[in-house]
C-alpha cells in the first residue's frame, strides 16, 4: 500500500513539473499551447536513448549511449528547448489565441505520427524499454522507489522555487502585461514576441525536465503512453489549482493526479466493456473543467496580484493572504463617472 | 515654447486597399509644445499616429524624431526612444493591479531580464521598493491611490483614463501622443485631463492631442494642426485658424458631428 501511494505521488510530482511549465505558457503568457506534451515525450525519449545503451535487433533507435543520468537530463532539456524554439518561432510570431493553438496542435500530431511511424528514430510504435537508473544501481527495489520519490519531490520543489521567483519578478509582471494587452505592452517598449518566446522556452524546458524524470519512473515508453490529448488533464490540474499561480498549479497537479487516479480506480469496468473506466475518467475530467470554470474560474489559489507591500515574500503567502481578484473598489474614491468611454 | 523641431513628418502617404488614408502629409512639432491635431472623421489623424508610432508603415515619406528616422522600426523600439501613445479607448493591463500598471511605466527592460529576475530577485525587489513612494505620489495625483491594489479591470471608465495618464507620468516620455483622451468623458473629468496634459508639458514632455472637442483644444494647446482628406490643410495658433475658410469648410462642409 505504501508503495502504491509512493508511485502515485511520484507521478503527481513529475506532472507537477510539467504543469508548472504549461502554466507559464498559458497562465502567464496567455498562449493555449497544445504541443507541450510532445516536449514532455521528447524529454522521455532523449533521456532513454542517452542512458539505456545500444539497441539489440530488431529493436532500433538512434544513439543508444550509456551516459550518467544527470548529464542525460541536461542534454534532454537542451534538445527539447532547441526543438521548442523552432515551433515557438513559427507559432508565436504572428499567431494568437485559437490560431496559435491550432498550429501547436498540428505540430504535436506531426511529431506524434513521425515518432510512431519512423522506426529508426525511437523504435516507432513499439517504443523504447530499458532501465534508466538515476541512482547508479546497487539499491533494493523499495529503497530505489523511495529515493526516487524523494528525488522527484526535490526537483519539483526546485522547479517551484524557480518559477515562483520568476512569477513575482518584474519579468513575470511584464509577461502578464503582454498577456493582458499586447498593444499597450508594445507602446511601453516591450518586445511582445521576445517576451512570449522566452516564456515559451522556459515552459518547454520544464516540460523536458519532467519528461526526463518520467523516463526514470517508467521502464518503457511508446506512443500509446503519450496521446497528445492527455494534455487536457494538465490543463484541468492548472484550472483546479489556480491558473497563473505556481502554488496553485502544484496543488492542482496533486489533486488531479492523486484524486483522479484514486477515484477512477473504483469505477467498475465490466469485463465485456473494458474501455468504460478510461472513458469515464475523460468524462470526469471534462466535467471537472466545466465545474471549475463555472464556479471558481480563478482556481483554488488564484493568481496573485502585485501590491505595494514591499515585505511580501514567497514563503509567507499562506500566513498573509494577498488581495485577490475580487477586491471591491471603495465608493468614496469614485467621484468621477463617465458615460461610455468608447468613441 | 519655441524649442527645436522634435518630430518632423515629411510627405508620408498610406493607402489601405484603394482608400488613401494619409496623402503626402507633413508637419513639424517643436519640443516643449502641446499640439492639437484636429480634423473631421476620416481625415487621417489616427492613421498618422499609427504611422509615427510604428503600428503601420507608410508607403512613402519619412518621420524623424530628434533627427532619427522612425519609419521601419517596431513600435516597442520607437517607444524606447521616448514616445508613448494612447489609443481611443483606454488600454489598461486588466488583470494587473493599478499600482503594477503604473510600475510598468517606470520599469525597464534591463530590470525585466529573465536572468536578473532569477538571480538577483532580492536586488530587484529593493530597486522597486525604492520607487514605491514616487509611484504612490503619482497614484495620489490621479486619485487612484485608494484603488492601487485592485485589478485595473475593476476601475470605472474615467479611472481607466486617469490610469493612462498615471502610466505616462511614470514613464516620463519625451513625446506623448494622445488619441481622443476626452472620448466619453464628463466635464469634470475633462478638466482633470486638461490639467494632466499641462502637467505633462510642465514635466518636459511634448504632447500631440487628437481631439474633436474644440474648446478643449483652444484651452490646452499652443498650436493646432488641421487635417482633411489625409493631408495637413493648416497649422498655427487656434485663434488664427478660426477665420481660415478651408478649415471652416473642412469642419462644416463634411460629415462631421
Amino acid at each position: 500500500m505504501v508503495q502504491y501511494w509512493t508511485a502515485i505521488l511520484t507521478e503527481a510530482a513529475i506532472f507537477g513539473v510539467l504543469a508548472l511549465g504549461i502554466d507559464m505558457i498559458w497562465g502567464w503568457a496567455g498562449d493555449f499551447d497544445l504541443s507541450a506534451y510532445a516536449y514532455f515525450a521528447l524529454g522521455v525519449y532523449v533521456t532513454m536513448i542517452l542512458t539505456i545503451g545500444k539497441p539489440s535487433p530488431p529493436v532500433e533507435y538512434i544513439l543508444g549511449w550509456h551516459l550518467p543520468y544527470l548529464l542525460a537530463v541536461l542534454i534532454s532539456v537542451v534538445v527539447v528547448v532547441a526543438f521548442a524554439s523552432l515551433i515557438g518561432a513559427v507559432a508565436l510570431r504572428a499567431l494568437r489565441e485559437v490560431y496559435f493553438s491550432i498550429t501547436t496542435l498540428g505540430a504535436v500530431w506531426a511529431i506524434y505520427y513521425l515518432v510512431e511511424n519512423f522506426t529508426p528514430l525511437f523504435n516507432g510504435y513499439n517504443g523504447l524499454s530499458g532501465l534508466v537508473d538515476p541512482m547508479g544501481g546497487g539499491l533494493s527495489y523499495n529503497a530505489y522507489h523511495y529515493l526516487f520519490f524523494g528525488f522527484c519531490l526535490l526537483v519539483l520543489l526546485l522547479a517551484y522555487l524557480v518559477v515562483m521567483r520568476l512569477s513575482r519578478s518584474p519579468f513575470g509582471r511584464m509577461v502578464r502585461a503582454v498577456r493582458d494587452d499586447e498593444l499597450a505592452a508594445a507602446v511601453y517598449g516591450r518586445n511582445v514576441f521576445w517576451t512570449k518566446y522566452r516564456t515559451y522556452l522556459t515552459g518547454a524546458a520544464l516540460a523536458g525536465l519532467s519528461g526526463s524524470l518520467f523516463a526514470a519512473y517508467i521502464g518503457a515508453f511508446n506512443p500509446l503512453d503519450w496521446r497528445p490529448t492527455e494534455i487536457f488533464v494538465l490543463y484541468a490540474a492548472i484550472l483546479v489549482g489556480g491558473r497563473g499561480n505556481p502554488r496553485g498549479v502544484v496543488l492542482g497537479s496533486f489533486i488531479v493526479y492523486v484524486g483522479f487516479v484514486e477515484l477512477t480506480r473504483y469505477i467498475p469496468s465490466p469485463s465485456a466493456r473494458p474501455e468504460l473506466g478510461p472513458a469515464l475518467r475523460q468524462i470526469l475530467i471534462g466535467l471537472l473543467i466545466i465545474l471549475m470554470l463555472k464556479f471558481r474560474p480563478g482556481g483554488l489559489i488564484p493568481e496573485r496580484l502585485g501590491t505595494d507591500d514591499s515585505r511580501r515574500r514567497w514563503s509567507t503567502g499562506w500566513l498573509h493572504p494577498r488581495p485577490r481578484a475580487s477586491v471591491k473598489i471603495p465608493e468614496a474614491s469614485t467621484p468621477l463617472s463617465v458615460e461610455s468611454s468608447d468613441s | 515654447m519655441t524649442g527645436a523641431a522634435l518630430l518632423e513628418i515629411r510627405d508620408i502617404s498610406k493607402s489601405f486597399g484603394g482608400v488613401v488614408a494619409v496623402n503626402r502629409c507633413s508637419m513639424t512639432v517643436r519640443e516643449g509644445t502641446v499640439v492639437g491635431l484636429i480634423g473631421p472623421n476620416g481625415a487621417g489623424k489616427s492613421s498618422v499616429i499609427d504611422l509615427v508610432t510604428g503600428f503601420e508603415h507608410p508607403d512613402s515619406g519619412s518621420v524623424r524624431f530628434d533627427g532619427t528616422e522612425l519609419v521601419g522600426r517596431r513600435p516597442d523600439v520607437i517607444s524606447r526612444m521616448g514616445i508613448i501613445r494612447t489609443f481611443q479607448s483606454p488600454r489598461e493591463w486588466r488583470d494587473l493591479t493599478v499600482i503594477d500598471n503604473v510600475r510598468i511605466g517606470r520599469s525597464n527592460l534591463a530590470r525585466e531580464s529573465l536572468f536578473r529576475s532569477l538571480v538577483f530577485a532580492r536586488g530587484l525587489r529593493r530597486e522597486e521598493a525604492k520607487e514605491t513612494g514616487e509611484i504612490r505620489a503619482i497614484l495620489k495625483d490621479y486619485r487612484l491611490d485608494d484603488v492601487r491594489n485592485s485589478r485595473a479591470v475593476n476601475l470605472s471608465g474615467g479611472q481607466k483614463r486617469l490610469l493612462e495618464f498615471a502610466r505616462i507620468a511614470a514613464a516620463r516620455p519625451r513625446l506623448t501622443i494622445l488619441d481622443e483622451p476626452m472620448g466619453g468623458v464628463n466635464p469634470v473629468l475633462g478638466e482633470r485631463i486638461g490639467e494632466a496634459i499641462r502637467d505633462l508639458k510642465r514635466a518636459g514632455s511634448t504632447v500631440i492631442v487628437v481631439e474633436h472637442n474644440l474648446p478643449f483644444i483652444e484651452k490646452t494647446c499652443d498650436e493646432v494642426v488641421v487635417m482633411d482628406l489625409g493631408s495637413v490643410i493648416a497649422q498655427g495658433a487656434f485663434g488664427d485658424l478660426r477665420d481660415n475658410s478651408r478649415v471652416v469648410d473642412a469642419y462644416l462642409g463634411n460629415d462631421d458631428e
